[in-house]
């Protein structure tokens, strides 16, 4: 079963999932691709919960002192098996109502990150909520683990927010970029969003290469049979992002993510966190 | 960058408290291991608190506590008594660089040698030295001290039954000081056993003349230590391993071993490796991180600078019921019940590298017997692997021998043994498809079975060498050359 081009949906035990595994659903009937819905279990084995402090070491300490250790692990991870199992079972009849023939599920021990990049070459696109488990006790607006996650990457990254509709209008942030030049064409080229419209927007300053760029957009989408209504926006990106999703009605947001380097969106901040964070609808990134 | 913070910080609160409770027991040994090697216990406190800081940072085992150890003072004694203290700190640092190079060699692979039944050895050793280094304490003395020793131990293994938030040990030190200094009983204090720290370790270059006499002098002890130190180390770090079901970074560790001795000898400290038993107590307490490590380094020297009046009240008596519990702890006693139910040959090698080291006070010495041992008993059993069959054809003028199985060294000699040289015969073939030859042993035994039947105008053919054993043959075998005969048989 190697490069199945599957789609790969990040699931965990928040409210999210149900809208992530609706949004994979719906992925994966588009394509024609297998679904499998995936819950990473991080078993953090460098954190203790301990409440011995008598440092008394009496016979045969080492040995009994394992088989608690390796008692307690086995409890826990039992436990985690269980309930991901519960919920697994659950989003996996969602995504059978929705019309996906025989999604696969699939629980794995290990950190999100490396998990996936483990996976990445058998997967055609993943879906991943942009916030997630901890966002019932934390004010952050963007997932702790997203941008890590999708700096990773370098397939196709659906970031779902709230809710589920149907998509009927996407549109794609182009700036000219070899990534969103790339994202045209793979969206020229797949059966993803076939028969929808597909806005093309282009902020910043009027140039005579950036006509031309959004020109080349325009043709390539049209010639693949697609509806694409482009616009050269003067502004700042992501205000006239935002108000072209509202007034277009756009369903998903398609754009190039952390094309520069971590170092420098820890200084000048990242322009695709801020956008993640400011756009209220689906992304699909690009890398 | 992750891993960075996952190593340091993904634990705060249990590393600290538990970096606390290894502090308090760090004390008494550091102190008793000082004794052992004949130096203040200044020189086991400054060493402990330096290898354990500088270890946190260096280190390829986070929550492994390093200090000054036992297995280390006992290689010492002689060296501080023939040649005082500035050769020792000249050694610590030797010993550093030497576990240094250990590391950029890989020399930590070499741990696969050492089989399980050589580390319960160890180990076993390990805890009767540090119990027998106690003995001291408890001959020619009044009542008194033993009936303090037996409180003490008392209160180590009950306390714990009441709560398990207080260090046990910390509250049999302080209740037996308590006891001590109100009945103003006369017995020996911690204060009695030399110099204690009274200010922060400064740096300092050992007063030693820069010779080859010194060199001399010192190489063959930095060169056990450096051994035991690693040995020490790498066991702890793979116990650890297993504790908490985590990897750590070998040649990193022995690096870091070699580092964090390197600055204790350069802060009047004596050399150390990593601690059996204080890294069980870590891990129990709920150390987990980098952190845990440094902070029972921080805490040590804070407490004994800032309370060096009260420890030096410490009754000895304590300090012994509280080694007591480490050299149980470290004690491997399923091993004894053990013994019966393994294979003889590793029961052997277990109970050998015990009195090796024993009688030897050397722990390098009994980790060699254990692993020479070893070796000689699997070269043993592998050379009972070979069998040579054989068939007479073509009505008697031919037999085929089929050898199966492994020919080097220990089984050479039944190799050669297994043909029958006395058959009147026009052709031998000796079909060793099925056999490997491994060494020089095994070829010069092949050409001796030849050329024997060759005496006897016996036509001989090889057939079916596999690919190892035929590179083997190629490169050392006679037979197949020209002018063998006279070669071999001449002399």
């Amino acid at each position: 079963m190697k490069n199945e081009n599957k789609v790969l949906a990040c699931v965990d035990q928040s409210r999210f999932a149900d809208y992530v595994a609706d949004y994979a659903a719906w992925a994966a009937r588009r394509m024609d691709a297998p679904l499998e819905l995936l819950h990473v279990i991080n078993r953090h084995p460098e954190t203790a919960t301990s409440r011995d402090h008598s440092g008394a070491i009496g016979i045969d300490a080492q040995e009994h002192l394992l088989t608690e250790l390796s008692n307690e692990d086995e409890s826990r991870s039992k436990a985690a098996r269980e309930e991901g199992r519960m919920f697994l079972n659950r989003l996996r009849e969602r995504a059978v109502a929705a019309g996906v023939q025989s999604p696969d599920v699939r629980q794995r021990y290990g950190n999100l990150e490396a998990t996936l990049t483990e996976q990445e070459d058998d997967v055609r696109l993943f879906v991943l909520g942009r916030r997630g488990q901890s966002a019932e006790n934390t004010q952050r607006d963007l997932g702790r683990n997203v941008e890590r996650v999708v700096r990773s990457l370098h397939k196709p990254i659906l970031a779902i927010t709230e809710g589920f509709t149907e998509p009927r209008r996407v549109m794609i942030a182009f700036d000219g970029s070899i990534v969103t030049r790339r994202g045209v064409k793979m969206v020229a080229g797949s059966p993803l969003f076939k028969g929808l419209p597909v806005h093309l927007l282009m902020s910043g300053k009027k140039s005579q290469d950036a006509s031309r760029q959004l020109e080349w957009a325009r043709k390539t989408l049209e010639s693949a049979g697609f509806d694409a209504p482009a616009a050269l926006v003067p502004g700042d990106a992501e205000s006239v992002i935002a108000e072209t999703v509202k007034h277009q009605g756009i369903d998903i947001l398609i754009m190039g993510a952390y094309s520069h380097s971590a170092l420098r969106g820890l200084l000048v901040g990242s322009k695709t966190s801020d956008l993640l964070r400011s756009a209220k609808i689906p992304t699909l990134l690009l890398r | 960058m992750n891993s960075i913070k996952q190593d340091w910080f993904s634990n705060v609160r249990n590393d600290l408290l538990a970096g606390l409770v290894v502090a308090l027991a760090l004390i008494p040994e550091a102190i008793a291991f000082s004794i052992i090697a004949g130096v203040d216990p200044k020189v086991g406190l400054y060493a402990s608190f330096c290898i354990a800081v500088v270890i946190a940072f260096v280190g390829g085992r986070p929550g492994m506590i390093s200090a000054a150890t036992g297995a280390m003072a006992l290689l010492m004694v002689t060296l501080v008594k023939e040649h005082g203290l500035e050769y020792l700190l000249a050694a610590t640092v030797l010993t550093g660089v030497l576990q240094i190079i250990a590391g950029w060699v890989r020399l930590g692979a070499l741990m696969r040698f050492v089989s399980r039944s050589v580390v319960t050895g160890f180990v076993n050793a390990l805890a009767i030295l540090i119990f027998v280094a106690q003995l001291p304490e408890l001959t020619h003395v009044t009542w008194h001290v033993y009936a303090m020793t037996a409180a003490g131990l008392a209160i180590i293994y009950g306390f714990p039954g009441i709560t398990r938030a207080i260090p046990s040990p910390l509250v049999t030190i302080v209740v037996l000081t308590a006891v001590a200094i109100f009945f103003d009983l006369d017995i020996r204090t911690v204060g009695d056993m030399g110099a204690l720290p009274d200010s922060l370790p400064v740096f300092l270059v050992p007063d030693i003349p820069l010779n080859f006499e010194t060199l001399a002098i010192i190489f063959p002890y930095s060169l056990t230590l450096m051994v035991v130190g690693l040995l020490e180390s790498l066991m702890t770090a793979t116990i650890v391993d297993d504790l908490t079901d985590t990897r750590s970074d070998k040649n990193r560790e022995c690096v870091g071993q070699g580092v964090a001795n390197i600055a204790s000898g350069f802060i009047g400290g004596m050399a150390g490796c990593a601690m059996i038993g204080q890294s069980v107590i870590n891990v129990k307490s709920g150390g987990r991180g980098r952190l845990s490590t440094l902070s029972a380094g921080i805490f040590l020297l804070l407490m004994v600078v800032f309370l060096g009046e009260w420890v030096s009240q410490i009754p000895m008596a304590a300090l012994v019921a509280v080694m007591i519990m480490v050299a149980i702890g470290t004690f491997n006693w399923g091993s004894i019940r053990n013994l019966r139910e393994h294979p003889k040959s590793s029961s052997v090698v277990m109970v050998a590298t015990v009195v090796v080291t024993v009688a030897t006070h050397d722990l390098a010495m009994g980790v060699l017997t254990g692993v020479l041992l070893s070796g000689f008993f699997f070269a043993h059993k592998v050379g009972q692997i070979l069998r040579v069959r054989s068939l007479a054809e073509d009505e008697g003028r031919t037999r085929t021998y089929r050898v199966l199985g492994q020919v080097f060294f220990a089984s050479a000699d039944r190799f050669t043994n297994a043909f029958d040289y006395k058959e009147v015969i026009e052709k031998v073939r000796i079909d060793v498809s099925r056999a490997h030859f491994w060494d020089i042993t095994a070829v010069s035994a092949l050409d001796k079975v030849v050329l024997k039947f060759r005496r006897e105008g016996t036509e001989v053919e090889v057939i079916g060498l596999n690919e190892a054993s035929a590179t083997m043959l190629d490169k050392f075998a006679v037979h197949d050359k020209d002018g063998t005969e006279d070669m071999l048989l001449g002399h």
